[in-house]
């Protein structure tokens, strides 16, 4: 009767001895039954050494297979009954740790000891394996998962569990899991428990692209498409369409019981997440083109939704064209005067201190894509619209919860990556955004006091928790870089939630630690340090209460970024919501009590300085560099910098991250910095008295691309408001050398980027990208499995269009070249805009002429001139761009519209000078050649930054120049320009550059003295 | 009936919702019986007249959903045979098999008989990451266990219990405010006689009603544990019809006959339900 009085059966010893089956089975059930649920016990046990004893048996238990015969396979997808006695002993032992990793962050180190991870991947192929093994091994990994997530800081290695679960053998088993088409609900557990996995540990490139090519998005996409049937929602004729497309056998059955949307769509979407690639992997998913195609639909009846016809008046027949059979499940959005984002920031203006928006978000995803815009906007208007894009805003709208926030994610990476229509954005702001926050604002409630120091919370509870960690992260990457999206959730009063939000998740706690159990025999302690690591328990984790707010601090800060990306307005109004102490707190990996500087003050008067620090725990890195995120995007608002952000000292703990171990973290720092150092900022004095200018010196040799970009765009700031002596100083620290190689990059790229790429394909164990590096052959040969050698599907032209952009968007995406070569043209449009503020100063001519000077003797002006020029011409990457291209040969690259405002305002500050160096100027033929081709520059800012080129280049300074003046009006006569300059008046779009060329052909004319 | 409440999380109950929406209507259908012969047979022809009961009778639902979900009813409870009989009956594919139907009869049958022990070891075959994830049936299940110590040992050596408290179910109970309560409240029994009137409280952890909560709440997690979905789909039937009563009496529009029959006004047929709806039948063996 009393499971207590159950001595140990098992002896622990290293060496079990074989003994039948059945006799071990039923010690292991023994021993199961007394420690499931009973934390104690398991402790115990462990430090009796039972994990190594169970491990052995577990492997003595298991016969070394044969892994080429795959005879077994059949065998287990249809006798899910009975288990042989060798299998039993397996899932038992399997069973005996997977309640032991149930236990908590504390059996980590002990398990881990074991090897117990790599070890039970060794079960997790359903061709091997009976389902309860397998069910049981991927249970397993949950817990260690969910127990390194509570485990104590310093030890985050959640990484290293994805690494291991995602090589490649083990992703084959994870595709044959959500590839069973048994409607058992054993396995139904398994796929929701490898999609909860995916969606937990996914993070990074190196595990979202084997995943990818492993098929293991195309098997979650089927899954999702047995939900689009289960829901009736399949396009009417697509199974016509796909019988002639060869798709038929696409079309899966109604999803089965105890699957689940909602993590089906968590786990594609962290696949997806930040690439163009995978987002049109998931749209061309077979199973999604056979049941989502897009075709021409009238609806049978006009009548009853007369009202939803694109005819109506008012409503506009721009849309027309989009209109699919979707879009009849959503409200007719009324077309808005508000303009898409991205026109807007075109038209944003830029001056030489370049703090403009357009170029800051493409540092922001830099990293992402190295398309340039203008392809990604012909992208767009050959490839309409996948209807993916209305279902699944149609389920955001039609579901509620869990399901909700992650059909927004999935639709907030499409509409990231682009795929989704110019209109849809309004679509977004009216349908999505406000339905967002009020998921928020729903499941915002207070925390009640027995929740404290619980270490369990009841699964509603935790439901609640996760959506509202989640929603924030969502709401943030959908409205960041749209202004009509951030217009929305403002008006949803979403800074103000946010707010509570961060606050929230700083309220102080007793202690985040795990409180230990009662005990009926307090004094035996058994570990001892002599014992073996396997016996040995780890320190505690911690309660859930708090990993929710160290995730909620997350949260809250990535959405004050995301609602600061654009706005002045949104960024003074999260300022005026005293959110910026809470910010500097989330810069400390200990951060102390958030309090304004009167607080502090006073504090710090009375000594209680840093009292109780652990109430509010430890920051992770991703906290720091998500509060570095919203610093950096507050402090792009002027007003900020100068008042809240000088009250609260921001620069002090920015400047100690920028020498922090972790380099992603230095990055992020480095971006805070940008703008602190802004001529307008109060902070570039203490910032400087701190020794600033040397590290970002330092930094801007790092051998990171990411340091080198954002240390050069701070010193391109930082020197503009210097005075010339400082100025040459900076550049003396910088090594002028340096500082040629940095504009110069272009030729050597290619081999830097080839050895810099095996050194990071050397240091990377992931065997994918190290096989595509390696073996040039079977780089060129990526298929893409949805074609799956049907004849039907080669011959037809949807395909072939889908395999075509697939093919471009993955070279674009896996490039390393590419990748490499946007990296370099960033950091070079920064050096170049250095150089443009160094030898800038308005207020003293003479100074300026003497920093051309400086920078022609230092940097040789010959070598300046001619690199340059070189920046302006077309150039042809063959050799290495081959590689990795199968369509294309070479690549052909022309100058980027940045680069060539850069180049053409250094120009305008060297005419801008004395005579001598606009005779200068005039002599470089070549340059002034090529410069005169980009008149016709679809940028404004180009053709603006030349008419004042040619304004100070006509320009008259006094009458002993009349004659040379008459002579560069002739150069330039001889070039061209004259007549361009002609043009640009007559015909520019744009009132500004006809004004300015206006003036320059008059001054050519008649040239008078300024 | 009043020994029924809302269990520990927060939600109704849902055989209390079930359960007392029927015996409403059973205590109405009793009034109208008890009342004279002729005046029943007038309001019958009443209400009949009134437009939303012509509706209703003109509203014909399938033979074989009703069917459907009665199967469900009875394989969800945990009714196998009466499950492939009702199938056979009706001539219904069995609900999906489901394996876990046999054993959590068996489970629920220790649990009213009161071998604690044997429903753990039970669930733990069946899957042991049910009482590992879900401390608070665990701790259900071993405080009904620890009640169960204390009935035998009424009057005599009290030392299995103690022991049992100490080292099963304190550990477990320290962790968390209310178990720590219940907990206490389970031990004081050992002081008092159990055949003397015991406060409300303590006659209720002695009521075969623990058993009968226990084993509905063990039940729930198997089947939530399989299939997220923790009941029959009729209560959640019963449960929607109620709410769409009484919203549609709160609207504006009160086109309603006073009451709505429930369709079970026939006192034998209500008898049958009332019947095979409770556990009770098997907790006499």
């Amino acid at each position: 009767m009393n499971m207590a009085r159950v001595q140990s059966p098992l002896v622990p010893t290293q060496n079990i001895v074989p003994r039948n089956y059945a006799e071990q089975s039923a010690e292991l059930r023994v021993l199961k039954d007394e420690i499931v649920g009973h934390v104690q016990h398991k402790e115990q046990w462990v430090q009796k050494g039972i994990l190594e004893t169970v491990v052995n048996t577990l492997q003595n238990s298991t016969p070394s297979r044969s892994r080429s015969n795959g005879k077994e396979t059949a065998n287990y997808a249809t006798t899910s009954g009975g288990l042989s006695d060798d299998e039993l002993v397996r899932l038992l032992c399997l069973q005996i740790l997977a309640s032991i990793s149930c236990g908590g962050p504390s059996f980590l180190s002990p398990l881990h000891a074991v090897g117990v991870v790599p070890v039970t991947l060794s079960y997790i192929s359903p061709n091997e394996n009976p389902p309860q093994v397998v069910l049981t091994a991927l249970r397993i990994i949950r817990n260690i998962a969910e127990a390194t997530s509570a485990a104590p800081p310093g030890s985050d290695d959640l990484d290293v569990l994805a690494d291991a679960l995602f090589k490649r053998e083990h992703v084959g088993s994870l595709y044959s899991i959500l590839v069973q088409a048994s409607a058992d609900l054993m396995v139904q557990e398994q796929k929701r428990l490898v999609s909860a996995l995916i969606a937990r540990l996914c993070k990074e490139d190196t595990h979202q692209n084997p995943l990818t090519d492993g098929g293991i998005l195309d098997a979650l996409a089927t899954i999702l498409a047995s939900f689009i049937v289960a829901r009736g929602e399949v396009i009417p004729e697509a199974e016509k369409l796909a019988q002639k497309d060869g798709l038929a056998d696409m079309i899966p059955a109604p999803a089965l019981r105890g699957a689940s949307l909602a993590l089906t769509l968590e786990a594609i979407s962290a696949i997806i997440l930040n690439s163009r690639f995978r987002c049109c992997m998931f749209l061309y998913s077979p199973a999604i083109l056979a049941l989502l195609p897009l075709i021409e639909f009238t609806p049978v009846s006009k009548e009853p939704r007369a009202s939803w016809s694109p005819d109506v008046p008012g409503i506009g027949g721009a849309s027309r064209k989009s209109f699919g059979a979707m879009d009849y499940l959503l409200p007719l959005i009324p077309t808005s005067h508000l303009k898409s984002s991205s026109s807007q920031l075109t038209q944003f203006p830029s001056t030489g201190l370049s703090r403009n928006v357009f170029s800051s978000r493409r540092s922001q995803t830099y990293k992402f894509t190295g398309l340039d815009p203008t392809s990604e906007d012909s992208d767009v208007a050959d490839h309409p619209e996948s209807p993916v894009v209305p279902w699944l805003i149609y389920v955001v709208r039609s579901t509620s919860g869990f399901e909700r926030v992650a059909a927004a994610s999935v639709l907030t990476s499409l509409f990231k990556a682009g795929l989704t229509s110019p209109e849809r954005e309004q679509a977004l702001a009216c349908l999505v955004v406000p339905l967002l926050c009020d998921l928020i604002k729903e499941h915002q409630k207070d925390v009640p006091a027995s929740v404290q120091q619980a270490t369990f919370i009841e699964s509603d509870m935790e439901r609640d928790w996760a959506i509202l960690e989640k929603t924030p992260e969502v709401l943030a990457r959908l409205v960041g870089a749209s202004e009509c999206l951030q217009i929305s959730a403002h008006e949803c009063g979403i800074i103000k939630t946010t707010a509570k939000l961060l606050k929230d998740a700083y309220e102080p706690m007793t202690s985040p630690l795990i409180p230990k159990p009662w005990t009926p025999n307090p004094d035996r302690n058994m570990s001892s340090a002599e014992s073996s690591a396997a016996c040995r328990l780890g320190p505690p984790g911690q309660v859930p209460l708090y990993a929710h707010k160290i995730k909620m601090r997350y949260s809250a800060l990535t959405l004050v970024a995301g609602m600061g990306m654009l706005r002045d307005d949104y960024r003074k109004e999260a300022a005026s919501q005293d959110l910026v102490p809470f910010i500097v707190e989330s810069l400390a990996a200990r951060p102390g009590k958030p309090q304004s500087p009167k607080e502090k003050a006073a504090s710090a008067k009375e000594g209680r300085d840093r009292a109780g620090v652990s109430a509010y725990g430890h920051n992770p890195n991703r906290v720091i560099i998500a509060a570095c995120n919203a610093l950096r995007c507050l402090g792009r608002a002027v007003s900020v910098l100068r008042t809240t952000f000088l009250d609260h000292d921001v620069w002090q703990p920015v400047n100690k991250l920028m020498k922090h171990p972790n380099s992603v973290v230095q990055i992020q720092a480095c971006t805070v910095v940008i703008n602190l150092l802004a001529t307008s900022s109060p902070m570039v004095e203490p910032l400087l008295g701190a020794g600033i200018s040397k590290v970002l010196c330092e930094q801007a040799h790092s051998l990171n691309p990411g340091l080198r970009l954002n240390s050069m765009w701070a010193l391109k700031h930082l020197v503009l408001g210097f005075e010339n002596s400082q100025k040459k100083q900076l550049l003396e620290e910088l090594e002028p050398g340096w500082l040629v190689q940095l504009i110069s990059d272009d030729s050597s790229e290619e081999d830097t980027l080839h050895t810099r790429q095996r050194r990071s394909t050397d240091a990377d164990d992931d065997e994918d990208m190290d096989a595509e590096a390696s073996d040039e052959e079977e780089s060129h040969s990526w298929v893409w499995s949805g074609m799956n050698n049907n004849p039907r599907r080669m011959n037809s032209t949807r395909m072939q269009k889908a395999e075509a952009r697939l093919t471009a968007l993955r070279e674009a995406d896996l490039n390393p070249a590419r990748k490499a070569r946007a990296d370099a043209t960033s950091i070079q449009e920064q050096a170049l805009g250095f150089i443009q503020n160094f030898i800038v100063n308005p207020d003293k001519p003479s100074d300026q002429t003497e920093l051309v000077d400086f920078l022609f003797s230092e940097l040789g002006e010959n070598r300046l001139f001619g690199i340059l020029a070189d920046k302006l011409k077309v150039r042809v990457v063959g050799a290495y761009g081959r590689r990795y291209s199968k369509t294309r040969d070479t690549v052909v690259l022309y100058p980027q519209a940045k680069i060539i405002m850069h180049i053409t305002y250094i120009l305008v500050h060297i005419a801008a000078s004395i005579p001598r160096h606009r005779q200068l100027v005039i002599a470089q033929t070549e340059l002034l050649k090529l410069l005169g081709g980009h008149f016709t520059s679809s940028s404004v800012e180009v053709r603006r930054a030349l008419c004042h080129l040619f304004a100070n280049l006509s320009c008259l300074e006094d009458d002993d120049d009349r004659q040379h003046c008459k002579q560069r009006a002739l150069e330039l006569e001889k070039l061209g320009v004259l007549s361009k300059l002609e043009g640009l008046e007559r015909d520019d779009t744009d009132l500004d550059v006809r004004e300015r060329a206006k003036a320059v052909v008059a001054q050519f004319k008649a040239p008078t003295i300024v | 009936m009043s020994n029924w409440q809302p269990y520990q999380q927060g939600h109704l109950d849902p055989d209390f919702a079930f359960r007392e929406h029927i015996f409403a209507q059973f205590r109405q259908a009793a009034q109208r019986q008890s009342q004279a012969g002729p005046m029943n047979s007038s309001t019958s022809t009443a209400t009949a007249k009134h437009a939303f009961e012509a509706r209703l009778r003109d509203t014909k639902t399938p033979k074989n959903d009703i069917n459907a979900l009665i199967l469900d009813y009875l394989t969800m409870e945990g009714y196998p045979g009466a499950a492939a009989n009702f199938s056979k009956e009706a001539n219904l594919a069995p609900q999906q098999e489901d394996p876990s139907i046999k054993t959590r009869q068996q489970i629920q049958h220790a649990i009213h008989s009161g071998d604690i022990e044997t429903a753990i070891t039970a669930l733990n075959a069946l899957d042991p990451d049910i009482l590992d994830k879900n401390p608070e049936l665990h701790f259900s299940l071993l405080r009904l266990q620890l009640v169960e110590l204390i009935r035998q040992c009424n009057g005599g050596d009290i030392a299995p219990a103690l022991d049992f408290a100490t080292q099963q179910v304190a550990p477990r109970a320290s962790m968390n405010e209310q178990f720590r309560t219940d907990l206490e409240r389970a031990m004081s029994l050992l002081f008092f006689d159990h055949n003397t009137k015991l406060s409300p409280e303590l006659q209720d952890l002695l009521s075969s009603d623990l058993r009968r909560r226990t084993a509905t709440k063990v039940n729930e997690a198997v089947l939530v544990r399989q299939d997220q979905r923790r009941e029959a789909a009729i209560r959640a039937l019963v449960r929607m019809r109620a709410w769409a009563e009484s919203s549609a009496r709160s609207s504006k529009k009160k086109d309603l006959p006073s009451d709505i029959d429930i369709g079970l006004s026939d006192a034998v047929e209500f008898q049958e339900l009332t019947e095979t709806n409770g556990h009770e039948p098997m907790i006499t063996t």
